[in-house]
């Protein structure tokens, strides 16, 4: 398997709109990769470089130490799959994934024997000889998928495949393609702007902003170990809570206990890690309830608020929740879940309590 | 996969009444429009007396038909007119697809531009460009099948590239990029990956300039020679005989003849022909 780096990689087009700000990354071999991002952050425009689909204004691109920069797109050896499903009207399930083998140099008793494996592998045996053209969306993006490993490349791309399956449909193709990026081991890269997806697929998650990669870490890293005020923000449903100095400097302190330091600009913590009751506890700040729901999972998401400021705490589904709009309650975060940012809005180095302790 | 089963719609006694009006009135409308074919028909199988006297019921005859060819040209004249046009916009046809690709695919700037420039050539009537054109085929020496195959083929182009254009456009761009990243050439792309998506299309652009180039009279009387003479001209030519009469007989039993090969051809294409009118505007892309 091959692994794929970047050398200062760079697009723009024209200008000040830059899609990829000098990139330098390495997408290990055999990993699964989520380039996760709101949209116009540049994911999709830096795959489409990878694939030679679009090309750099600078840089480099290397598939293992194969310098693949000025490589036309068929030379890259890769599998890929958009967001538009494409099946080729007129030929069956079975005929579309075999196409990409055409050229390939195997014996036809091979290439059925191929096109029967990836058949098993997306539960499309039942309906191999169906033709293309009856099918359904998320069945014609699963053919799509099909098609995009039945060569084997060492690459797959994944361009936000699933963004426009029906929901049932979406959660069962996460699981396939899941299944698929486990038992293959293919280099993966997955452009989404959707963080479940991401969390759910991926080894690694690079978080994009702006054309730069503000974090490339574990989903789990990702999400408790948040590097800027951007991933906290970004991942987690709601995301972090955030105060800052101008209007919370007390609290802050408060907070952080002995890491409040002067560089510290403001301070994130998630809405799980936010302690409500009904009665004050040291160190607890005074709140009123403005609004609670239940979301998915049967958690409380309390919506509180401190004179302006408002924290959001999603709370326990097993833990009885009875209070109710207007009420005066007192809530805490543990000072190792609190998180504290510079002016630039990156983490301080004291900013947090490392993970586990 | 199991069909899905439509129930047996019924209908009230008032919905079928409007129904049967609707297409009575479509009826009407339709035998209007072909009544003019009919009675041009029916005339190339009349005498010219029976002609004139407008009789509804008269014994056939082929005397027209067969008179017609006993004209000499009558037959180089089909000839030409099959071989210039089918030939013609064949080859407007061959050469509109990868230009009609090329619009598609590469935006770069001006490109609409381009593509009104394009048409623009079919702006000025073709009546104004007699003289010079016939000045320069004088220059050029194409007054011959070959300058007229020029000639035909290049008023086919513009309208090809629109509508192919059209079509191309419908194909999402992810059918290229998925077939390069499978090891494809950009020209397997557009002959084995979009070609086939874009057949409506093809016809489409095949029939509108067959038509075109089947009924053009005006530059083949004015600037032909023998060489290139078509039907509308031998019509036209053949009309009035050395006395000064027109001879209705031949004007019927010609122009029925000349209708075969249109008739043919929307027959042959007609479930293409129906996508193709709608210059492929239903996209496919998200």
């Amino acid at each position: 398997m091959v692994s794929i780096r970047l050398e200062n990689l760079h697009k723009d087009f024209g200008g000040s709109v830059v899609a990829v700000d000098n990139l330098s990354l390495t997408f290990d071999e055999g990993s699964t990769t989520c380039l996760l991002g709101p949209s116009g952050c540049g994911k999709t425009t830096l795959m489409r470089m990878i694939a030679g689909l679009e090309t750099q204004t600078s840089g480099r691109i290397f598939f293992d130490d194969l310098d693949v920069t000025k490589l036309k797109t068929r030379k890259r050896d890769l599998g890929m799959v958009f967001q538009y499903p494409v099946v080729y009207q007129g030929t069956t399930i079975r005929q579309n994934i075999g196409i990409p083998l055409r050229r390939e140099n195997m014996t036809t008793a091979e290439k059925n024997e191929r096109v029967d494996e990836i058949l098993d592998l997306l539960g499309l045996s039942d309906v191999a000889n169906t033709d293309v053209g009856n099918l359904d969306y998320a069945t014609k993006q699963k053919v799509a998928v099909a098609r995009a490993i039945s060569r084997r490349p060492p690459i797959v791309l994944f361009d936000e495949p699933i963004t426009n399956v029906d929901l049932t449909a979406k959660l069962q193709l996460k699981l396939v393609l899941k299944e698929l990026f486990t038992k293959l081991k293919q280099t993966v890269l997955y452009v989404t702007h959707d963080q479940t997806e991401a969390m759910t697929l991926a080894d690694k998650i690079a978080l994009m902003r702006d054309g730069r990669v503000e974090q490339l870490a574990s989903p789990r890293e990702l999400y408790t170990n948040s590097q800027s005020v951007f991933a906290g923000r970004f991942l987690g449903n709601p995301g972090m809570n955030f105060l800052g100095k101008n209007d919370s400097s007390e609290i802050i302190a408060q907070l952080l206990g002995n890491r409040y330091t002067e560089q510290v600009s403001s301070v994130g913590f998630r809405p799980e890690d936010v302690v409500v009751s009904a009665d004050q506890t040291p160190g607890a700040v005074p709140a009123e309830i403005e609004h609670v729901a239940i979301v998915t999972g049967g958690q409380h998401l309390v919506t509180l608020k401190s004179g302006v400021r408002i924290v959001k705490a999603k709370l326990p589904w097993h833990v009885p929740f009875t209070k109710t709009d207007g009420e005066h309650v007192w809530w805490s975060v543990p000072e190792t879940k609190v998180r504290a940012f510079d002016s630039a809005e990156q983490l301080v180095p004291s900013g947090a309590v490392a993970v586990g302790s | 996969m199991t069909k899905p089963m439509t129930a047996p719609t019924r209908r009230s006694g008032k919905d079928t009444a409007k129904t049967a009006g609707y297409y009575s009135l479509l009826w009407v409308v339709a035998i209007l429009f072909f009544l003019p074919i009919l009675w041009i028909v029916m005339a190339a199988f009349k005498s010219n007396t029976a002609i004139l006297n407008t009789d509804y019921l008269f014994t056939p005859t082929l005397d027209n038909i067969k008179s017609v060819f006993d004209r000499p040209n009558v037959t180089s004249q089909f000839i030409s007119s099959l071989y210039l046009s089918i030939g013609s916009v064949i080859l407007a046809v061959a050469v509109s697809f990868p230009a009609a690709y090329a619009f598609s695919r590469w935006k770069f700037a001006y490109t609409d531009f381009l593509m009104f420039l394009l048409l623009s050539t079919r702006m000025v009537p073709a009546a104004a460009a007699i003289v010079p054109m016939l000045l320069m085929f004088n220059l050029f020496g194409l007054r011959n099948p070959f300058g007229f195959f020029l000639l035909y083929t290049s008023f086919s182009i513009p309208f090809s590239v629109w509508i192919l254009k059209g079509f191309i456009d419908g194909v999402s761009e992810r059918f290229d990029e998925t077939a390069m990243v499978n090891g494809a050439s950009r020209l397997h792309v557009m002959f084995k990956v979009v070609l086939p998506q874009v057949k409506p299309g093809l016809v489409a652009a095949f029939i509108f300039n067959l038509i075109f180039v089947w009924n053009e009279y005006l530059f083949n009387f004015s600037i032909g020679s023998e060489g290139v003479r078509n039907v509308p001209y031998g019509i036209a030519n053949g009309l009035v005989d050395s006395g000064g009469n027109v001879d209705w007989g031949f004007l019927a039993a010609m122009s029925s003849l000349y209708l075969i090969v249109p008739m043919l051809m929307i027959f042959l294409f007609q479930r293409y022909l129906l996508v193709g009118m709608t210059f492929g505007t239903v996209r496919g892309d998200v």
